[in-house]
């Protein structure tokens, strides 16, 4: 089975372009859409998981049409938005045992099964029957992603999964998908690189509604292998730096900007040159997005 | 820095929508209101001005406390919103003091919400000025008139509860408790609305009421149409004493308030302490047990039914649920305490009752219903699961209706509790006869079909809507929209939502004929909701979509086989079922709404006015023959009247004026003297007949005539329910008579002006020959000869005035012939029910005969209650009035029970139809109270003298012969038998009955002898007054005059006319000496009030058992014009002063009770008694009509030694 996304495009109505013909081939495996806040990842993702129309283009996962036949699709598909809540007078057990009826679970022992062990597969077995309101963030959202696992589904959207999980539950949370994607198709968005290079082996990079990049984590990063220096600047002169060289990052380093330069060979002696990350495909995809689209202006 | 806060606040509302949109609202109303008819809120009718005074103050006062929610929403969230948009950390980190921040915050909203409801006075003033209003209904303008009850009401009235909501809003944090604060204080509001009913609770229900408006009621309440056009509403007394009471809560509040107030953000109590996360490095090593899904038939309804349970269960743990019910239940019980009151006294809790008391929970169910829908719609919205629901694999109608029948449970569940509710108070009254059928049957019909259709309706708007609050605003919309519809004519139970009546539920008669059109409409609308709920499904929100025209798009998706074929058969449902009910209505029926029933009335008088007064011989005899088939609801009915020319001039023509009633049809009419039609207006079914030989005076002719009564299909509203399945009822009206019918005319000026009509008379003057003529039956007679036979179902029996002459059966049907012996005027009764009879007998003796008389009461089976309060008051009214009036004219009496479709009873000869409502079914427990069912039975018996022995003229007055006397004989039948405080319980009814009527009278007040047809004089005013007439003058004299007009006026003797209060008078003077004549004239000829009043009252012992009480009082004699103006007149009466002590039992028991003279104003007595005195006062039992009967008695207190 795979997901195969085709000239897609929307714009809402306040005139914000969300997707700009997006195409994209998801095949098995952890796939991970990489973007800045306000890329259109999770307007894609919604797109996918039948909750939002496009304004044109398709949508198919294996044989079926996910834009016309919404009920198919939801029969195979977990999805964790990005935000969500949960009603606070409910305990873990009942509300997840609710879900599970929705998702067509119909057996009471089978379902009963299958909650126990998703609740303690995402350690949340002992607070079962606490009410949902008395839950932490990161056990919120531990709770989103058992409701996601639900019914063994063959299309796993998850939107920002990590976000507000501490790093030793983004570990966990990580060894769960991994586990899980390895004969389903697994849709992670995010923000955060090391996300996708730690789990992904398909991605894309989006940003302004725009797929900048679509490949193996690995592979991108071997293509700008030994293209990235670093140099350590005064503070004045990170604006001169930019007009001159292709900046593709820039942090503060001992009280001092550091830069990374995107260039095929070494810009001056000063460079040094750095192994190249993910982080790099990164910046370098969305800074030449940015760079082009500033040309357009101009 | 508390200004520099109040100023941002100021600023910050200043940029809001809301505030702008809540004055428009206000004003919008307001000048809606005041300028048109489409909104109606309270408001001034007939002679009181759409803009007096009290009309302003008490629509200002329903504006601001309907609008409360207003308040709520500005004050509960002035300090809330920190919170709501979790502000609280940057906010009270700053150097703010406690005081400057909530000082401000609570002054700037304040202003804010005087700002807002400002809008009420300036709607209210645009609306008076508009061109377009009738000059002749508004006072000239005057802006004190609207700015002093804005100050009074609404100002107090928004700090307090703007007070509370603020405080609220700030310590709970939570919106919630605000709105919980507003159902408490409609609750408090309740509660004095319903002990108000009791007269003796309104003082404190004036105190109480939070918004003022019972007070404002209880001021004005005896205001006449004069004083309630000139005075504002004083702030003095109740009004000052509630106005202190509720602003001192507003301000405690706000102490308490400050004081409690915390700047700390995290307040733990509201919060549940955070969960101690345990760190394991990875999860646990389960594997995820495989699992099979499956999406049949079984599993979707298995997933119905439990989103239903999810939802029900839901809205039953929220807070406002439970408030809410518990709040309705509470009122609902202390309802219970005061229902079904007449005359202070209580009806048997009957199944019916109960369920009518239940029936004012249906406020409740609305507000839950409204309220509940739109979070049930918004549920996974507003806590934002929604994404997470809306990806699961179930069909797009399975939330919708999961939702809907989980409210439907609730429902379920809240009837069943209400029905229980019912029961034990049933139980709690010792009444065991519990009708759970018709608890069922009342409350999983109408109740429930009326909760159904307004919740899919609920559900559709805040779908479409797809905002919540605006979702409410459309609800409400809805309301106003169908009531405006109906004020513009749309009356029509097919453009009326959900309007599906199952009429009032009689014992005798079941549900009778409603359950059919309610059946019929019930389907029709539930028709439509169907349609309303698919489109819902269509176009709910599912996923992130909110735009119509891509919910349009997805909605065609979601078109579904099923669904389409849902969706096709409730539009055929609809369809069908409201072409069945049209074709029922207005092609088998006659359909017309008030207003074109207005034209054609005005239409009527118009075209046949100028027949009014020609020539018309009289009906001697009436005979008949009536064929009733109670399962049809049909009758056949042919009959024969002799008609004699008693006037000098012959008759050529005779009008024949049929009912109107569109079920009547006239076969055949025919003389038997040769005659043709000369002229037929058949809209309104007057035929002029002339005759070929004219009809000479003296000389008779025979009218043989057949109608028939046909019930076809049904209709939705105006029901008949004189022809029912059991428990028919009509009178002579259903049959032909002569000449045009008065009663037909547009009756209101209002109405009449409509259609350009002059106001018209009520009566005629006293000495208009026209009516001193006729008598107040009709003037198609001066009294006929009476016969009848009826025929009815084999079960039921049937009775018209006359005695029985023959009783039998043939071809399955049961016959009954009847015959008067004498003759008795033209007005009879048709009646036909099964009954359980119940007979007695008594012999009346007189001077030198005797004469036996058979007393017979038809009831229904279990309404056995009262009989032999009944019988009794038969047997002693019989004597009493024998012996003092005159020889009662027949040898029989009969009362029968009727449905409850109407509350009266009414006297024919040797008849007497009573209503199961009334008598019947009424407990009486005590000594105390008043024996309703022995009086109406006495006050009915009267009028076999009063109205069937002497027939008034018809003219002004004509009902204090009839009524006024009948009211005063059963008055000393009752005062033979019951104690004083008995009587004065009643008397106290009456008089309230009349200063309440006063105050809405709709033309002019007049004086007793003059009254046309004004219940509030001829019953409540007269009674006081022949009370008080022979307190003062003697029962003895006051017998003695009514036995000379009786002698002197009966129908039995021959005269040129008929009688008047003029000649009662004469009867009455007579009697009277002469220093007691101005007595006479000020009860009868004028209207006088009194203020009598205790100043102080003291006492002293003065020796062994002997006490002297000392006795200030203030007496005011006024005398008042036709619209309430007064003028005080020298007093010169003779008033009881009065002392009470106590008995054993510590009841008030009167020492002393004599007449003294008053001559002036403030007087001073001394009194010696011989027991200790508790309270003393001047005409302490309330024999005067005085508007503040409570001050005219005080409690003594010892005097202080000097």
């Amino acid at each position: 089975m795979e997901l195969t996304i085709t000239n897609l495009s929307k714009t809402y109505s306040n005139g914000v372009k969300a997707l700009n013909d997006v195409n994209l081939t998801i095949p098995k495996g952890m796939f991970g859409l990489l973007g800045p806040n306000g890329a259109g990842k999770s307007s894609l993702m919604r797109t996918i998981a039948t909750l939002q129309e496009p304004d044109s283009g398709t949508i198919t996962l294996g044989d079926l049409d996910v834009l016309t036949e919404k009920d198919e699709v939801r029969k195979v598909l977990g999805y964790l938005p990005q935000e969500f809540g949960v009603y606070p007078k409910i305990d873990a057990e009942t509300l997840l045992d609710h879900l599970a009826v929705l998702k067509g679970i119909a057996n009471a022992k089978e379902r009963k099964e299958i909650v126990k062990a998703l609740l303690q597969k995402t350690n949340l077995y002992k607070f079962r029957t606490k009410n949902l309101g008395g839950f932490s963030g990161g056990m919120k959202q531990r709770f989103g992603i058992a409701q996601a696992l639900l019914a063994d589904p063959k299309l796993i959207i998850v939107d920002e999964p990590t976000a507000g999980l501490d790093p030793a539950e983004r570990n966990r949370f990580h060894n769960l998908l991994a586990e899980i994607g390895e004969n389903t198709v697994v849709i992670l968005s995010t923000h955060i690189v090391d996300d996708v290079k730690e789990l992904c082996t398909q991605m894309a990079i989006i940003n302004q509604g725009n797929v900048l990049l679509t490949g193996h984590p690995e592979q991108s990063i071997e293509a700008i292998k030994g293209k990235i220096w670093r140099k350590r600047i005064e503070k004045g002169e990170l604006e001169d730096y930019k007009k001159q060289y292709t900046v593709i990052s820039d942090k503060m380093f001992a009280g001092k900007p550091e830069i990374r330069v995107f260039s095929d060979g070494q810009p001056d002696p000063s460079f040094d040159n750095v192994e190249s990350h993910l982080e790099d495909v990164y910046f370098t995809q969305i800074n030449a997005a940015v760079k082009e689209e500033a040309a357009d202006v101009v | 820095m508390w200004f520099k806060i109040l100023k941002f606040e100021l600023k910050y509302r200043a940029n809001r929508p809301a505030t702008y949109i809540y004055f428009g609202i206000l004003f919008l109303m307001s000048f809606l209101a005041m300028s048109t008819d489409v909104v109606r809120i309270g408001g001034g009718a007939g002679l009181v001005k759409e803009n007096a005074p009290v009309t302003i103050a008490s629509m200002m006062g329903i504006l601001s406390a309907v609008f409360v929610m207003i308040s709520s929403a500005i004050m509960g969230v002035a300090v809330l919103r920190d919170f709501d948009h979790k502000m609280e950390s940057i906010i009270f980190t700053n150097p703010i003091k406690k005081l400057d921040y909530l000082l401000g915050r609570f002054i700037g909203s304040f202003i804010i919400l005087l700002l807002v409801f400002s809008g009420i006075v300036l709607g209210f003033m645009l609306g008076e000025i508009m061109p377009w209003r009738d000059a002749e209904k508004l006072l000239p303008f005057n802006a004190w008139n609207y700015i002093q009850p804005f100050l009074t009401f609404i100002v107090p009235n928004l700090f307090f509860t703007g007070a509370l909501f603020f405080v609220a809003g700030a310590l709970s944090r939570k919106m919630v408790v605000v709105y919980l604060q507003w159902i408490a204080l409609f609750i408090v509001y309740q509660v004095t609305l319903i002990i108000t009913s009791e007269i003796d609770n309104r003082t404190l229900a004036a105190i109480l009421d939070p918004f003022a408006l019972s007070t404002m009621n209880n001021v004005t309440q005896y205001w006449t149409v004069v004083e309630q056009n000139t005075n504002v509403i004083p702030l003095s007394g109740k009004v000052l004493i509630n106005r202190l009471i509720w602003v001192s809560v507003g301000f405690i509040t706000l102490i308490i308030g400050y004081f409690t107030f915390s700047f700390n953000v995290v307040k733990s109590s509201w919060f549940k302490p955070k969960q101690k996360v345990q760190k394991t490095e990875k999860f646990p090593d389960v594997d995820i047990p495989k699992v099979s899904q499956s999406f049949t038939m079984s599993v979707t309804l298995q997933q119905l039914w439990k989103n239903s349970w999810f939802y029900c269960k839901d809205i039953l743990n929220s807070v406002v649920f439970k408030a809410i019910t518990f709040f309705g239940i509470f009122i609902l019980v202390l309802n219970s305490f005061y229902m079904g009151r007449v005359f202070g006294m209580n009806t048997y809790p009957t199944t019916y009752q109960i369920l009518q008391l239940i029936g004012g929970f249906n406020l409740f169910f609305l507000i839950i219903l409204v309220s509940f829908s739109g979070e049930l719609i918004w549920k996974e919205r507003d806590v934002k699961i929604n994404l997470i629901y809306d990806a699961m694999p179930v069909k797009d109608f399975v939330n919708l209706l999961g939702k809907f029948f989980g409210m439907i449970m609730l429902f379920i569940f809240m009837l069943l509790v209400l029905l229980v509710t019912g029961v034990l108070i049933q139980t709690f009254k010792g009444y065991y006869d519990y009708n759970i059928a018709v608890y069922f049957k009342t409350l999983f019909t109408e109740t429930l079909f009326f909760l159904i259709l307004y919740t899919l309706l609920c559900f559709f708007i805040q779908v479409i809507v797809n905002n919540k609050f605006l979702g409410y605003a459309v609800i409400i919309l809805f309301f106003i929209a169908s009531a405006v519809l109906s004020t513009l004519g749309v009356e029509h139970s097919l453009f009326q939502f959900a309007e599906t009546d199952l009429g009032p539920y009689s014992d005798m008669n079941g549900y009778g004929h409603y359950v059919t059109s309610f059946s019929w409409l019930n389907v029709y609308w539930l028709g439509l909701a169907m349609i309303l709920f698919v489109l819902a499904t269509m176009f709910s929100v599912r996923g992130s979509e909110a735009l119509m025209k891509i919910r349009f798009k997805v909605g065609k998706l979601r078109l579904t086989k099923p669904l389409v074929t849902f969706l096709l058969m409730a539009v055929i449902v609809f369809i069908f079922s409201g072409g069945f009910v049209y074709y029922n209505t207005n092609v088998l029926n006659t359909y017309q709404n008030s207003d074109e029933n207005e034209d054609d009335q005005a239409e009527y008088e118009k075209t046949l006015k100028q027949y009014e007064f020609i020539t018309q011989p009289k009906i001697i005899d009436v005979n008949l023959k009536v064929d009733l088939y109670p399962k049809k609801r049909d009758y056949n009915a042919s009959g024969t009247y002799i008609l004699r020319n008693d006037s000098d001039e012959p008759i050529d023509k005779i009008h024949v004026q049929q009912n109107p009633s569109s079920q009547i049809t006239l076969d055949s009419l025919y003389f038997s003297v040769s005659a043709g039609i000369e002229e037929d207006f058949e809209k309104f079914k007057y035929t002029i007949y002339k005759l070929e030989e004219p009809l000479n005076p003296g000389e008779q002719l025979k009218m043989h005539f057949k109608t028939r009564f046909v019930t076809k299909g049904f209709v939705t509203s105006n029901q008949n329910n004189s022809v029912v399945y059991n428990g028919t009822f009509f009178n002579s009206q259903q049959f032909p008579s002569l000449g045009y019918n008065e009663g037909f005319e547009l009756f209101t000026d209002d109405d009449r002006k409509d259609h350009d009509l002059k106001p018209k008379e009520r009566s005629m003057e006293r000495d208009d020959p026209r009516g001193l003529a006729n008598d107040f039956f009709g003037d198609d007679s001066d009294g006929i000869q009476f016969e009848i036979v009826i025929s009815t179902d084999p079960e039921q029996i049937a009775v018209a005035p006359g005695y029985l002459q023959k009783e039998w059966e043939e071809n399955g049907r049961k016959y009954f012939h009847y015959k008067m012996d004498q003759k008795m005027a033209n007005f009879y009764s048709v009646i036909s029910a099964e009954y359980e009879v119940v007979r007695d007998k008594m012999t009346i003796n007189m001077d030198s005969t005797s004469k036996d008389v058979a007393l017979e009461i038809y009831y229904n089976k279990g309404h056995e209650y009262n009989l032999e309060r009944m019988m009794r008051s038969m047997k002693n009214s019989f004597t009493y009035f024998s012996k003092e009036f005159s020889p009662y004219q027949f040898s029989q009496m009969r009362i029968l029970e009727f449905p409850r479709y109407s509350s009266f009873a009414q006297s024919f000869a040797n008849t007497v139809p009573f209503s199961e409502g009334i008598g019947f079914v009424v407990e009486i427990k005590d000594e105390d109270d008043v024996d309703i069912a022995y009086y109406v039975t006495s006050h009915e018996l009267a009028h076999q003298w009063w109205g069937h022995q002497l027939i008034p003229a018809n003219v002004r007055g004509a009902a204090m012969l009839s009524e006024t006397l009948s009211q005063y004989s059963a008055l000393m039948v009752m005062k033979n038998e019951y104690s004083m405080e008995n009587m004065q319980e009643f008397l106290k009814e009456e008089m309230n009955r009349y200063l309440s009527g006063r105050a809405n009278e709709q033309k002019k007040e007049m004086p007793v002898t003059l009254v046309e047809s004004q219940n509030y004089i001829h019953y409540g005013k007269g009674a006081v007054n022949m009370f008080a007439l022979q307190d003062y003058i003697g029962e003895d004299s006051v017998n003695m005059a009514l036995k000379r007009f009786v002698r002197d006026w009966n129908i039995f003797v021959e005269k040129e006319r008929y009688p008047t209060t003029i000649d009662l008078m004469g009867y009455l003077r007579a009697v009277t000496p002469d220093s007691m004549q101005y007595l006479v004239t000020d009860l009868f000829d004028k209207i006088i009030l009194f203020e009598n009043k205790v100043e102080t009252s003291t006492y002293a012992s003065v020796g062994d058992n002997k006490w002297e009480v000392e006795l200030a009082i203030n007496s005011k004699k006024l005398e008042a014009d036709s619209l309430g103006s007064e003028t005080a007149v020298p007093n010169n009466y003779w008033i009881d002063i009065g002392v009470y002590g106590e008995d054993e039992d510590g009841k008030d028991k009167l020492l002393y009770l004599k007449k003294h003279l008053i001559d002036e104003e403030d007087m001073t007595f001394k009194i010696e008694v011989d027991e200790k005195p508790t309270k003393a006062g001047i005409d302490p039992i309330n024999k005067l009509i005085d508007r503040n009967p409570e001050d005219n008695i005080k409690k003594v207190t010892e005097k202080e030694s000097s």
